[in-house]
């Protein structure tokens, strides 16, 4: 404090005004004096006309800034001091407001790194992509990937583009001295980098030259795989890889944040080329995914806008590609990458905020029991002197000094646990690839800004209460034990039912996800998903293009791994089942119907059913036969069979799937017979019906790379190794891509968004419970402090304990009974909100309202019960000598 | 507290102790008496509400303060105008009148209506 005195040269100061007071004094004396007054009097009559020296000097220093920085400062000192004294109080207001803090800030930093601000490019806020959606179909978004001469057209001719880069997402096999190895690629359009403006870390961009016919073929890589795969070798630029079986030329290295679509190597994309896709050895045309930096000032809708004219003089020239009805839909890259998450992302804001909200009426409430105990030392603090504006100010710099510990606190308690949440953020369909999420500046700012809006939130409101009525009077009384002076019992009671009504709403809300995660896991998938390996065969570019080709492979690979030790049943198929497969039109000789009939297709081998486990309920399933000459049979699924055969055995039937007219290497104009029928599985992901789905001899068509499905006996895993080798041994040149556990594909794609999204609410929950169990605690053995006297005289006059017991009980039930009704309520308007997280329960879940208003009650019981014992307890003598 | 009543004074407190000090560097005591004097007693200054003027005026820099021998010979704080603090003046004397023209406008307007 010194150094600051003398910074403002304070002592001087006053000094000063200390003299310049006297001389005046000292004339109004000898003036007085001169007109013949004794000298006592003159000075006592000066004294009373100049009005006290020291009131002068206050009212003087208050033109003054520094003092009111001093005041601050002191005003600082002071409530240090006093929340030092009362230890306990103020590490119970820290630990919730760090608590409340903490989780705000967390979730924060996770929507802005990651959803505000997930991108390391240049100007990315003004990149946008847009879709063709149809009308006629719910949701939003639609098809954003378009064929390169669509592209060229919307690029040339719109209005609203600074620019607009095309991408077309595949994966490439990468042949190296010890094998193969299937990367993911993206092929760019030669601009990309230049629009993103990220620079390589070594080497150079892919520039406009690379992207020219007949250019020599280079690319650039991910820092992570040159790090895996080239232990990070600055000598690697230059080299030369074999990518699908062409050699291409490494010319940089990007940075560790840029991962652009997820890929392993970036290639550049020609698009003056011939029409793709006819001379495509897959078979399948090929799109392009298109990102459009916005001009400045065009906003999303003036771009959906522009780019609908130019889609409607499209769809007249590509009729197939478009829908009958349809609209341009656009969105931010931001938005459009983190998709459905978004969702999650502010559930779990409006969650936390909650809690905050739980925090700060926690704290308010602690805050309104230290002003009652305080209410004589504000009131002589009153008394001499202090005005209202300066206690409420006084008690505020308490309140703030306790956020900002809260805040620190917070913070670190962010730090520590971010890691956590956002390793618990699932890697599919989370975040974006390049985010970064952690703790900072914006997140800190944030953290600082919510401690100022809670300062307020919990000080203000205790604050003018405990200088609220004439604080003189309050002298007169105790201060302590006076149920008259009992005002801010219903503020006090109201903060407990609003904390127990909120957390019944967060519980609620995780009891609803942890229903649903219930019902998600224990979905019966119509299959055996334990112990399946699923491995898929990537292979070189076009040398697996025709049935023949495909049987050769497959008939050499599955008897190899089948004779593997452990391996009980193997399988070829199209994918990962549930997820992959075909879809086609379907057509039903002599059935005529007025809507698109569609089947999910299946190209397998025999085992299929023996792998995944099912039984044919009528008919036979394929046999190797079936398959060795690729036979025109085909077994269906229970949905198909009614779907489309009605009543009617469907065995001995022909079906057509018109996907193989279109398709090079298909079976063109061909009717399969039906020769069995299978139960149904979720094929359609794990939370649709199931689709009607076909399973054909795999043996028929020559597209697409496939996979393979191995039961085994022991942990799937294991086996990677030793089915790699038998596949080696066929073929050099296969790499096995998308390899794991049945089950590990089910919890990725089906199981991890639900259960972050219940990992997450329901901590938030459970410490929004436990902030509750502090708040009614404090607050009811406040009560029981305050009616330690009436206790008193009670038990002396015969109450019996359990009396006792009985009376703060009730008081504490009602306080819950209140919060849980108006908790309820807020619950059943609210729980619609999170009707996209959860599934297969309803909103209104009874069971899971009644389970979590049995928690709350039992918790708040708990709380009751330490502080109703005490009460119990009370011996009436000491009570009543307490006075 | 009678704070509303000081507010309403602050101002004009400021322009009448400008306009003593303008007629020459005096301290304190000097500046009291001598406005008591040219007020005729019509109302009291407080000094505790003189010193914080002095105090704010030479804050703001409209005067400027020096320590001199004072006539008794003691040392005391003398204040004499600045060049802002004239100009301040001289607006808020002119701002003064215009006030006054203009209450008595008004009254004079009332008084003609009843």
């Amino acid at each position: 404090m010194r150094w600051i005195r003398r910074l403002f040269q304070k002592s001087r100061a006053e000094r000063q005004l200390d003299q310049e007071l006297r001389f005046h004094l000292d004339r109004q004396i000898a003036d007085h004096i001169a007109t013949g007054i004794s000298p006592e009097e003159a000075r006592r009559r000066a004294t009373l006309e100049f009005g006290g020296l020291d009131r002068v000097k206050e009212e003087v220093r208050d033109t003054r800034w520094e003092t009111h920085l001093d005041n601050l400062f002191r005003d600082f000192r002071f409530a240090l001091r006093s929340l030092r004294k009362d230890r306990r109080f103020a590490l119970i207001a820290i630990f919730a407001l760090a608590l409340g803090i903490g989780a705000s800030t967390v979730i924060f930093s996770i929507i802005y790194n990651g959803l505000l601000n997930p991108f390391p490019y240049k100007n990315a806020n003004g990149i946008s992509i847009f879709q063709i959606h149809d009308l006629d179909q719910a949701g939003v978004g639609g098809r954003g990937a378009f064929s390169v001469h669509e592209f060229l057209d919307y690029r040339e001719q719109n209005h609203v583009f600074e620019d607009m880069v095309g991408t077309r997402n595949s994966r490439i096999l990468y042949t190296h001295h010890e094998g193969a190895m299937q990367l993911r690629c993206a092929k760019v359009t030669p601009n990309t980098f230049e629009f993103l403006g990220v620079m390589p870390i070594l080497g150079r961009w892919i520039t406009n030259e690379d992207g020219r016919p007949g250019a020599p073929p280079v690319f650039l890589m991910n820092f992570k795989f040159w790090q895996e795969q080239f232990s990070g070798d600055p000598n690697v630029i230059g080299a030369t890889l074999i990518l699908d079986n062409q050699p291409a030329t490494l010319v940089g290295i990007m940075p560790p944040r840029f991962q652009y679509f997820g890929a392993d190597v970036w290639l550049p994309l020609t698009l003056s080329g011939a029409p793709v896709g006819n001379n495509n050895p897959s078979g399948q045309r090929e799109f392009i995914v298109a990102e459009e930096r916005r001009k400045p000032g065009v906003s999303l809708e003036a771009v959906a806008a522009d780019l609908d004219v130019i889609a409607h003089r499209l769809s007249k020239i590509y009729p197939r590609d478009y829908p009958k009805r349809f609209n341009v839909w656009t969105d931010t890259l931001a938005s459009d990458v983190v998709g459905d998450f978004k969702s999650t992302l502010y559930i779990l804001l409006s969650a936390v905020g909650m809690l905050l909200l739980i925090a700060c009426s926690n704290v308010a409430n602690l805050l309104l029991t230290r002003a009652t105990t305080r209410e004589k030392e504000i009131s002589i603090r009153a008394a001499l002197g202090a005005s209202r504006g300066r206690l409420i100010r006084q008690l505020l710099v308490e309140s703030f000094m306790l956020a900002t510990a809260g805040c620190v606190a917070g913070c670190i308690f962010a730090f520590g646990s971010l890691k956590w949440v956002v390793a618990a953020i699932p890697a599919d369909n989370g975040l974006p690839g390049e985010a970064s999420v952690t703790l900072n500046l914006p997140a800190l700012l944030f953290a600082a800004a919510i401690t100022l809006l809670t300062t307020l939130l919990f000080g203000l409101a205790p604050a003018l209460h405990a200088v609220h009525g004439q604080l003189q009077t309050r002298l007169a009384g105790s201060g302590k034990g006076v149920n008259a002076n009992f005002g801010h019992g219903r503020l006090r009671s109201g903060l407990v039912v609003v904390e127990v009504a909120l957390s019944l709403v967060l519980l609620i809300g995780a009891g609803l996800m942890m229903r649903s995660f219930f019902v998600i896991t224990h979905v019966d998938l119509g299959f055996n998903a334990k112990n399946v390996l699923v491995a898929e065969l990537s292979t070189p570019n076009g040398s697996y293009n025709t049935p023949q080709k495909v049987k050769l492979l497959y008939q050499q690979v599955l008897p190899r791994v089948a004779a593997l030790p452990g391996v009980l049943a193997v399988s070829e198929s199209l994918g990962v089942p549930p997820y992959d497969f075909a879809e086609s039109e379907t057509t039903v000789p002599g059935r005529s119907h007025s809507e698109a009939w569609r089947s999910a297709l299946e190209l397998c081998s025999e085992g299929y059913f023996q792998t995944l486990g099912f039984q044919a309920m009528r008919g036979r399933l394929l046999s190797e036969t079936d398959i060795d000459s690729a036979r025109h049979v085909v077994v269906i699924n229970e949905t198909l069979a009614r779907k489309y055969f009605g009543n009617d055995d469907p065995i001995g039937h022909t079906i057509k799937f018109n996907i193989f007219d279109e398709l090079p290497g298909g079976p063109k104009d061909t009717y399969f017979e039906i020769i069995g029928v299978v139960g149904d599985f979720k094929n359609a992901g794990l939370q649709d019906p199931p689709m009607p789905q076909a399973f054909l001899p795999y043996t028929i068509a020559g597209f697409r790379d496939r996979a393979i499905l191995v039961r085994t006996s022991t942990a799937p895993l294991s086996m990677i190794k030793g089915i790699s080798q038998e596949i080696w041994a066929v073929d050099h040149n296969i790499a096995l891509a998308q390899t794991g556990s049945l089950e590990s594909f089910l919890y990725r794609f089906s199981y991890a968004r639900p259960e972050f999204g219940l990992k997450t609410l329901g901590a938030f929950a459970g410490i929004g419970l436990l902030l509750v169990v502090i708040g009614v605690f404090s607050v009811m053995a406040y009560t029981v402090s305050l009616q330690t006297h009436e206790i008193g005289i009670r038990l002396a006059l015969g109450a019996q304990q359990t009396s006792i017991l009985t009376m703060i009980l009730t008081k504490g039930m009602r306080l819950m009974a209140a919060g849980v009704l108006i908790g309820l309520l807020a619950s059943y308007y609210l729980t619609r909100f999170i009707a996209s997280q959860i599934w297969g329960v309803s909103t209104t879940d009874p069971l899971t309202f009644a389970v979590v208003v049995i928690v709350v009650v039992a918790v708040g019981l708990t709380a009751c019960l330490m502080p109703a014992r005490r009460a119990a307890r009370v011996d009436p003598l000491v009570a009543l000598r307490y006075e | 507290m009678t704070e509303s009543k000081q507010e309403l004074l602050r101002g004009t407190l400021d322009m009448l102790v400008l306009k003593v000090v303008a007629l020459g560097s005096s301290h304190g005591y000097a500046i009291a008496q001598r406005l008591q004097q040219i007020s005729k007693e019509f109302f009291q200054v407080h000094q505790g509400s003189l010193y914080p003027a002095l105090h704010r005026l030479e804050d703001k820099g409209w005067l400027r303060a020096e320590w001199k021998q004072s006539e008794t010979g003691r040392e005391a704080k003398f204040y004499s105008l600045t060049k802002r603090g004239r100009r301040q003046m001289d607006t808020e004397v002119v701002n003064w009148g215009r006030l006054c023209d203009a209450v008595g406008l008004v009254l004079r307007a009332l008084e003609k209506e009843s």
